[in-house]
């Protein structure tokens, strides 16, 4: 971390400024790890936002549905500049990987037939599964602090995971029953 | 390309936008039983590609949705699906970080919060399992997703693309090993 930036007044940035910084974070961010390079701009560069806002809009975009850093995007748009703000950040954010994921897409048809092609959009595809296993490993050691918390995470991914129980229904079981006990807990 | 089709299209993703807990990861193996197996929109190989180049893209992985939907009807499919999934969970998002945003240090916040946490770990673990079972790439699989995950945890600064490359260069050389050998 820096030390306590100099106290220059925090401007309130254009709507337009909002959406290519967004657009920028959105077609550079390959794989995900993105809530550090929006921490760098909006926080640390742009000072547009502070460390503690931060922080509570980063727990509220993890806990609720959607794309983590979509969620953050909104709610910093929202904060520096109500509603159009937090349209013109999630729009920034989304156009280019649009394109850019459909356009990649077409590459892969253009390049089907090649007898490696499978082998080697395999090898990626496991090789991004090691993504989703690293958060289930922070996870699961996040929630090694309270035991029931490992009992939801193993019962969840048994039902939906092994016994292909539909991902919905579950959810809607779980959750409240986890909440309830988190309750208990505080 | 068929206006029930597109309908189709935002009636799977709506409900998994309200339902993608934790990010993208927990609703892979949701979209997978959906698009594969109910609506036989694309094949288990055309669905595990589809999820590479996702990831290899830039952007969020719940992208996913959009090229299922480019797959399936086109550029507008693409737009229907991308609205679908990220429409319904973005409009939540923003009426509660509103409404709450001044009772962050309540306890109700806090139990939401730490309730939802293992849920969403519990369905990315679902979906991890899924893509093996689809994969069906034994030992390659379970080595390349293993390294990877190894090199991420241990190199959090390593870029994600070298490490995607390199999944898809070990899965090369291996099977280029595999015939080889198998020539002998």
């Amino acid at each position: 971390m820096i030390s306590p930036v100099p106290a220059s007044p925090p401007e309130t940035p254009r709507l337009r400024s909002l959406f290519f910084l967004c657009f920028k974070i959105g077609v550079l961010s390959f794989g995900g790890g993105l809530s550090g390079w929006l921490y760098r701009e909006f926080v640390l560069s742009k000072r547009w936002i502070d460390e503690e806002d931060f922080s509570s809009s980063l727990a509220i975009s993890q806990m609720l549905p959607g794309a983590n850093v979509v969620n953050l995007v909104i709610c910093m748009g929202e904060q520096l500049r109500g509603p159009v703000g937090a349209l013109a950040c999630v729009l920034g954010f989304l156009v280019g990987p649009f394109f850019a994921v459909v356009g990649l897409c077409q590459l892969f048809d253009a390049l089907a037939g090649y007898p490696l092609l499978p082998v080697i959009s395999d090898g990626v595809a496991f090789a991004a599964m090691g993504l989703l296993i690293i958060m289930c490993v922070h996870g699961v050691r996040r929630a090694m602090r309270f035991p029931p918390s490992i009992i939801t995470i193993a019962v969840t991914a048994i039902l939906v995971g092994i016994f292909r129980f539909p991902l919905i229904p579950v959810a809607c079981v779980i959750a409240p029953i986890s909440v309830a006990l988190a309750w208990r807990r505080i | 390309m068929r206006f029930d089709t597109l309908v189709a299209i935002a009636l799977v993703f709506i409900p998994f936008s309200l339902t993608s807990i934790g990010g993208g990861a927990a609703i892979v193996a949701g979209i997978q039983h959906e698009t594969v197996t109910v609506h036989a929109w694309v094949n288990s190989r055309e669905f595990l590609d589809l999820f590479a180049v996702s990831r290899a893209a830039p952007g969020p992985g719940m992208m996913l949705a959009t090229v299922i939907g480019w797959k399936v009807a086109g550029w507008l499919g693409a737009f229907v699906a991308t609205l679908a999934l990220f429409v319904p969970s973005s409009l939540l998002c923003y009426s509660v970080f509103k409404l709450t945003n001044h009772h962050r240090d309540k306890k109700w916040h806090r139990a939401m919060r730490e309730g939802l946490a293992p849920v969403g770990i519990g369905l990315i673990i679902a979906g991890v399992l899924s893509l093996f079972r689809l994969a069906d790439g034994g030992v390659t699989a379970f080595v390349i997703a293993g390294l990877s995950g190894v090199i991420l945890y241990f190199a959090p600064r390593f870029p994600v693309l070298g490490v995607l490359a390199l999944g898809g260069l070990a899965a090369m050389l291996a099977s280029t090993l595999g015939t080889w050998i198998s020539s002998l």
